[in-house]
Order: C-alpha cells, then sequence, then structure tokens
C-alpha cells in the first residue's frame, strides 16, 4: 500500500509545508490548536456553514488531495470522538430547552461519519465507505481496512484516508477531569522534561491518498499491528511476531517515532519498547508539535511518510541516516497500543 | 480464499433477552414497540418506544457488574455478547487467542447518560461516574477487559449501517487471513440524544413506526444489542454452523447527509455489490430483511431500488416493525433474523403494514410461513452520511 | 411592542443569517422576494426544519412540519406577512 500524498492541518504549519523546512511553532499551556486556512477560499460558504470544526479540519485537508486525485474507490476515516463540541452544542439544547423545539443541524454534524459522508458527497464518491471510532487505534484501523479493500481489487486502487480530531472545549473539559493534562506551566519543547502526569491537549486532521500502485509514491505502508490491555510480555509477542511476519529483524528498523507525551505515567511503555527492542535505531517525537489527541498516530506516520519521502531533512528532523523502514509506535492512556511499519520507496 | 460460517448468536431487545424469546415474538407477530418503562425522557409519555425490559440496576445484578462507569450501551452489549459467545462455545483461551478479533459498533456510546455529559462536558462540579466512558468504543474496551482480546479490535461508527460492517468487516479479516475468528455486531440504547435529534429532523413518528405502509410517518427508536460469532472454515470443524457469510457490499449514496437519493443509488449498488461478491443473481434471493425504517423517504428509495434490481421482488418484511431502529446494533440484530429465517425455514410478517406503497406491484410478507425453502437471504442497512450496506447470507448445505 | 415592517425584515434577516450560519452574508445581499430554497441561497430540507424553530423561537409561531413550512416559507416577503399575521411573541 504506498502514500502518493498526504495533507495534514495541524498545530505545526504543515498546511503550507513550513514545518517540514523546520519553522517549528511554539505552544505554551495546555491547548495546541491547529493552524487552519481561510476555508472560504476553497469551500463552498453553501457548505462550510454546516461544518463544526472537526468536519471542517477533515474537509479542509481533504481539498487539496481531491484536487489532484478526483476519483476514489474508497473513502475511510478515523476519530474518536468525532464532531463532539456539536454533539455536546446540541445538548445544552436538549437541557436549555428541556427537550422543546431544536434545531437539528448540530445533531447532523456531530455524526462521527458525517466527515467521510461530506467527502462522499463532495468527491460523488459511491464506493466504499467507513469510518473507524476505536479510541487511538482507529487509525490504525483504517489502514487495515484499506489494505483489504485494494486487496479486493484487481486494478490500481486509490483511497482517500485520514483521521480528525478536534479540541472541543468540551472534550477538553472531559480529559481535565479525568487528569489527562499537565497541572504545571509549560512549552511544548520543556514538555518531555517535566517528570509529571499528563500531556497537552492537540488536535489536527491527517489525510492520505493511498494506491496499490508504487509509480511516484512518497512511501510504502507494510503493516500495521495493534493491542489493547497488553502486559510487557504480550507487547512483546506483538512487536517480535509484527517483525517476523514482515520478515524483519529488530536492526532492520531505522527509525523508530514514538507518541511519548510526557506523562509520566505512561511513557515508560515507549522507553521498554525503544530499549528491549529497537536500541539501535534513531528515536524521534511528535507530540510535542502536535499535542496529544486520540488520533494522534496519524500525524506519527505523516511525519514517517514526509521523513521517507525527504520531504524533511535527516538534519531537521535529526535522524543520523537517510532510513529504510521506520516503525510508529503509540499507545493512550497505555491501554490501546498501535504500530505502523513504513518503508522507503527510495532506497 | 477463507470461508466465512456463523457460529454463534446472542441478542438483548425490546423482543426478549433470549434467541427464543425473540424467534417467539417473530412468529407470533407480536412487536416490541409501546411505551417506555425505564427510560427518562419528556418524549417517554409522548412517543412510542422498542426498549429493553429491564432497568440499568437490573442488567448490572444479572451480569453480577459492581464497577463503576458501565453505562447502558456497555451493560446490554456485554450482555449480548456472553450470550453469543456462550452459543459458539467458545473457551477462554480461545477469546484470547492472538487470532481471535472483535468489532463492535455504537452510535450513542455512553451518551446516554445525558444529564452526566452535560455535567461533565460544561465542567460543572466533580467528574461524575460515567466520565471516562463516553466515547463510541467504551464499551468493547469494557469488553475487551473483561474477556483480556488479544487480537484485533475495532469499533465502528456508520449511524444505521454500523454493524452490518462490522459484520463486512469481521468476513474480510477471515478471509483475508487476518483472523481466525471475528466477533462482530453492536449495541445502541435510548437516548435523549438520538430521540431529540431525529425529532428535530422531524423523522420520529408519533405513532408505532409502519415500515412500507403508504401512510407511514417516520421511525420508531428502539434499543438492543447484537453479536455474531464469526470462525474461519479453518477451525469450525464440526461446530453446528447457522449460515455462511457469502456477499457483502458497502456504498456510499453521495446525496445529502440525512436522506437518500431518488434514484437510491446506495441502496441499489450496495445489494448489487453483495451479490456480486456472492456469485449470485437476483433471482437466487429468497428472502430480504429490509431496512424499512418507516420514514416516507427511506421505504420510498429501498423499493425503488427492489424494483430496479429484482425482476420478481422476493419475499421482504422490515423487522424494525417489531423492534424499532436500534441504529448501530440494527444491522446485526436483522441479520441475526435473517439467520432464523434460514435456520427455522420461516418467513416473519411484517407488521403494521394496512396499505401498501401504491406505487410498487409488491408488497411486504403479510403473515406468518413456515416450511419455506430458503437458500440465500439479503440483509440491508443504510444510513446517514449517505452509508449504505447489503449483506448476503447462505443456508450451510 | 411595535415594530416597523422594515425593522422586521431586517430583524428576521439577522435570525435567518444566526440561525443557518450564512457566512459571509449580509441582510442587504438577501432580496425580500428572492425564494430562499432557490438557487441562489440554496436552502434544504434540514435549513426548512431549522427556520421552523426559528419562527417558533423568536415568534412563538408553530409550523407542524416541513411539508407545511415549504408553503409559507416562500421569501422573505410571505414570511414576514406570516409573522405579522400570527406571531405570539
Amino acid at each position: 500500500m504506498f502514500v502518493k500524498a498526504v495533507s495534514a492541518i495541524s498545530p505545526q504549519k504543515t498546511h503550507n509545508l513550513d514545518f517540514e523546512k523546520g519553522d517549528f511553532q511554539v505552544h505554551e499551556g495546555l491547548k495546541f490548536n491547529a493552524f487552519e486556512p481561510h476555508y472560504l477560499d476553497f469551500i463552498p460558504a453553501g457548505l462550510l456553514r454546516r461544518m463544526g470544526k472537526a468536519v471542517r479540519m477533515g474537509i479542509g485537508a481533504s481539498m487539496s488531495l481531491i484536487k489532484d486525485y478526483p476519483k476514489f474507490d474508497g473513502i475511510i476515516l478515523s476519530t474518536a470522538n468525532g464532531g463532539l463540541e456539536d454533539c455536546v452544542k446540541f445538548l445544552n439544547q436538549i437541557v436549555d430547552y428541556q427537550e422543546g423545539v431544536l434545531t437539528p443541524t448540530n445533531f447532523v454534524q456531530s455524526t462521527p461519519n458525517a466527515v467521510a459522508g461530506q467527502l462522499a458527497l463532495m468527491t460523488k464518491t459511491n464506493q466504499y465507505n467507513n469510518t473507524h471510532v476505536n479510541g487511538s487505534l482507529a487509525f490504525e484501523n483504517a489502514l487495515v481496512d484499506a489494505q483489504m479493500v485494494m486487496e479486493s481489487h484487481d486494478s490500481n486502487t486509490i483511497i482517500l484516508l485520514g483521521a480528525v480530531e478536534e479540541i472541543s472545549d468540551y472534550q477538553f473539559n472531559i480529559d481535565q477531569l479525568s487528569h489527562r493534562f499537565k497541572t504545571e506551566h509549560l512549552t511544548n519543547y520543556t514538555l518531555f522534561d517535566s517528570k509529571s502526569p499528563g500531556s497537552i491537549c492537540g488536535e489536527g486532521a491527517t489525510m492520505f491518498v493511498l494506491s496499490s500502485e508504487p509509480k511516484n509514491a512518497r512511501a510504502e505502508i507494510v503493516d500495521v499491528a495493534q493491542i489493547t490491555y497488553p502486559t510487557k510480555d504480550s507487547l512483546s509477542i506483538v512487536v517480535d511476531a509484527f517483525l517476523q511476519k514482515n520478515k524483519l529483524t529488530n536492526s532492520d528498523i531505522d527509525v523508530l517515532i514514538t507518541g511519548k507525551n510526557g506523562d509520566s505515567r505512561t511513557d515508560h511503555w515507549y522507553d521498554f519498547v525503544k530499549y528491549n527492542s529497537f536500541s539501535q535505531a534513531d528515536e524521534i517525537h511528535f507530540k510535542h508539535f502536535v499535542g496529544e489527541y486520540r488520533t494522534a498516530s496519524a500525524f506519527g506516520v505523516y511525519l514517517a511518510v514526509q521523513i521517507l519521502s525527504e520531504k524533511i531533512s535527516q538534519a531537521t528532523i535529526k535522524i543520523s541516516k537517510k532510513p529504510k523502514f521506520v516503525l510508529v509506535y503509540n499507545h493512550f492512556d497505555g491501554i490501546r497500543h498501535g504500530f505502523v511499519l513504513l518503508k522507503s520507496v527510495l532506497i | 480464499m477463507r470461508k466465512v460460517f456463523i457460529t454463534g448468536i446472542g441478542a438483548i431487545s425490546s423482543l426478549g433477552k433470549t434467541i427464543e424469546a425473540h424467534r417467539s415474538a417473530l412468529i407470533a407477530g407480536k412487536t416490541g414497540m409501546g411505551k417506555a418503562k425505564h427510560f427518562q425522557s419528556s418524549y417517554s409519555e409522548k412517543m412510542p418506544f422498542a426498549e429493553i425490559d429491564a432497568s440499568d440496576t437490573e442488567l448490572k445484578k444479572s451480569l453480577s457488574i459492581n464497577e463503576l462507569g458501565f453505562n447502558r450501551t456497555a451493560l446490554i452489549a456485554l450482555f449480548a455478547f456472553d450470550q453469543a459467545i456462550l452459543d459458539a462455545d467458545l473457551s477462554p483461551s480461545e477469546i484470547s487467542d492472538f487470532s481471535t478479533a472483535f468489532i463492535s459498533s455504537s452510535t450513542v456510546g455512553g451518551m446516554c447518560n445525558t444529564i452526566e455529559l452535560y455535567q461533565d462536558a460544561n465542567h460543572f462540579g466533580e467528574p461524575s461516574e460515567f466520565v471516562d466512558s463516553y466515547e463510541g468504543s467504551d464499551h468493547l474496551l469494557r469488553i475487551v477487559k473483561r474477556y483480556r482480546i488479544n487480537g484485533y479490535t475495532d469499533t465502528l461508527n456508520t449511524a444505521c449501517s454500523s454493524s452490518a460492517n462490522a459484520i463486512m468487516l469481521g468476513a474480510r479479516l477471515i478471509q483475508t487471513g487476518r483472523a481466525k475468528r471475528v466477533i462482530v455486531g453492536g449495541a445502541d440504547c435510548l437516548a435523549k440524544f438520538t430521540v431529540n435529534g431525529f425529532n428535530a429532523l422531524r423523522i420520529l413518528s408519533e405513532e408505532p413506526c409502519k415500515p412500507f405502509d403508504r401512510d407511514r410517518e417516520g421511525l420508531t427508536l428502539g434499543e438492543a444489542a447484537a453479536y455474531l460469532v464469526l470462525e474461519s472454515d479453518e477451525i469450525v470443524g464440526t461446530k453446528k454452523k447457522y449460515a455462511e457469510v457469502v456477499g457483502f457490499g458497502n456504498t456510499n449514496d453521495a446525496f445529502h447527509p440525512s436522506a437518500t437519493s431518488d434514484e437510491a443509488v446506495g441502496p441499489l449498488s450496495a445489494m448489487q455489490e453483495a451479490l456480486r461478491i456472492a456469485g449470485l443473481s437476483p433471482e437466487n434471493i429468497d428472502y430480504i430483511n429490509a431496512h424499512g425504517t418507516g420514514t416516507p423517504n427511506n421505504d420510498q428509495t429501498e423499493s425503488f431500488a427492489f424494483s430496479k434490481l429484482f425482476e420478481k421482488v422476493p419475499p421482504f418484511n422490515s423487522t424494525k416493525s417489531y423492534t424499532g431502529h436500534t441504529l448501530a446494533a440494527a444491522g446485526a440484530l436483522e441479520a441475526l433474523f435473517s439467520i432464523l429465517s434460514l435456520t427455522y425455514s420461516e418467513l416473519y410478517p411484517s407488521l403494521q403494514v394496512e396499505s401498501p406503497i401504491e406505487e410498487f406491484d409488491f408488497k411486504p410478507i403479510t403473515s406468518y410461513q413456515s416450511h419455506v425453502e430458503l437458500k440465500h437471504v439479503m440483509s440491508n442497512s443504510f444510513g446517514f452520511g449517505g452509508n449504505c450496506t447489503s449483506l448476503i447470507l447462505s443456508k450451510c448445505l | 411592542m411595535e415594530i416597523t415592517r422594515d425593522a422586521l425584515v431586517l430583524e428576521f434577516k439577522n435570525h435567518l443569517i444566526t440561525y443557518l450560519n450564512l457566512l459571509d452574508t449580509t441582510p442587504e445581499q438577501i432580496k425580500d422576494d428572492e425564494p430562499l430554497f432557490g438557487e441562489d441561497l440554496g436552502l434544504d430540507s434540514i435549513d426548512s426544519v431549522e427556520l421552523i424553530v426559528l419562527l417558533d423561537r423568536e415568534y412563538g409561531i408553530k409550523i407542524k412540519n416541513p411539508t407545511e413550512g415549504r408553503q409559507i416559507l416562500v421569501d422573505t416577503n410571505t414570511i414576514v406577512e406570516y409573522i405579522i399575521a400570527n406571531r405570539t411573541k
């Protein structure tokens, strides 16, 4: 499965590729908000008016891809919370108006499959359409789904696939009540120095055009693995089986991208995998760039693609050599663990 | 490519808490729609619902659950899941095997706890018991933890076609060798969120829904959880096999967020794709469990799709006339009813039809029929966002 | 409270813009006789429900369903006439 194109709206300047040039944005405080383009430039007002933030970002990130790839054989999205902002706005209406006469737009736009539905509408794609909502494995699930769609076709298959998550005030409140965030003040650059529980909150839409043909590809997504509620033993079994299945040894992995987020309670999983299995690999992180959110691993994979296709230089991202294999490892709360293996098409 | 067999089924809905109870209600033509007893909403007085006859407390007791945060969606999901794995005779080591996958679905998830969500989301006071359980995948996590599921897990949300897509995804995992066994299904309970949402769209009926009736006015919401155990031909051995999953189609209508196109592009192509995968022709289909929500739009467009696809439309019903629209659970629940038809060679009447839709010369099944030879059955689920899924199940010889 | 017809027209258009989140649209850009469900404004079935809610919340007018609504909700002129005749707030 090959990556033909990528697009991201994120808390870094990925929408105009300044991020890739090393122009890293500093964020302070708990919310890393995304840099959003001026949507009216490319989304008709009649459609934009109905879109909550999650949907806007998802559509916004897809627009440049749709220009170059107008026809898809499938559209697959992943999100943990969908349009939670719209959902709670509707909920507030329910309470404020005591279940009286309510406006439906919030309800329609709050459904997690709204982005995939809207993309199908805009591209007139009648083919396969699915939305995965399995928390921090939703993006990995979408990738496997895409692989299976490609395997079922004989000819070149093009799939639009991605992940969307917004910081809604409501989700932020819920996560804060669950002690997910830092209580001290920090910036994204001091995140990994803090030895305290919690992380910071991010958001983003990361979209990919995937193809079964390698021509002009940016990178190859080789395989995906996952496990939920693992022990250190079962996690090691998954890692070993994953490498074996793909006929690789531990030392074949050149770069390990981990979803380390500065949370002292759960970052140890990343240390365990790194030192147990990939001590020789360069390790880089991405959540200090974009914050923590359930489908953040999509950004980790985006970063892997940019590295493999040399859109971001070795010096900028601080890796020691041109990588052939990149492994993205991410978890959320130490509960759902996902692995995505990518391979260079240049070497 | 591996074959996919259904070896276990489990469900809980307004029709009952056992498969026998469900079958009895279907044979007797007894609907589960009526007045809600447990659901707290101003609509409980005004509108019919198809509610599961059990309070959260009763469900927790019957499942021996003491932990906090177990919302109604998770409770009914666990109830049906337990039934399905028992029916398939799965051992704990089989469930924990890395080759056993679990795919569930829900649209409401933990949002059934409206008051707590309102409080937590607006940060009014201390966190509620349910602060960690609002997500659509919460119930899946609880089941994964309880049963130590180590294999592939996934949660889908494509509105009303969610668990039909779960069945399709599970079948593909087995066919492509990614799993040997997959438990698939979904759960949704009555919630102020969906009740008010559908009512705001003016598609809720004030009377019990009348799918495929000329004077139908909208849908009736129900709650349910349903799971199927799918197993590969590689491991099924001599186990009883209810049916084989032979065909599936997932397409998008790409017309409007909450209505189907007049030409029924999505529904028609989903059914055609399912037939293509199954290697069958329309005349091979012996029965259809229609999506049949009772809304003017769906039943018209679905009927139109039937008229275009089938020279002679096979017997069809909407079991939503029994269970109401159970949202994410609908696909799996209705596949389960299709399995009952296949297994017992019988057809159940579509309830509430007084005057069929005049435009078409076919009408739903009017009365119970036994000793009906059924080989291939189709089950349809069409949802918001244009998501259309059609499944074909075949009798095992 | 007495309000002139012109003021009511402006008030209604502002409500329309808010309820339907009509981006980059000012009241001046909505012609009084422009069909709401026509080519230019291009409102759809979800909007017709939103309009029914608008009329209920702002003017206390209850319209039973979108079908009934479509007869009334033709353009700004017809709606304002309807409001004047039927408002309870």
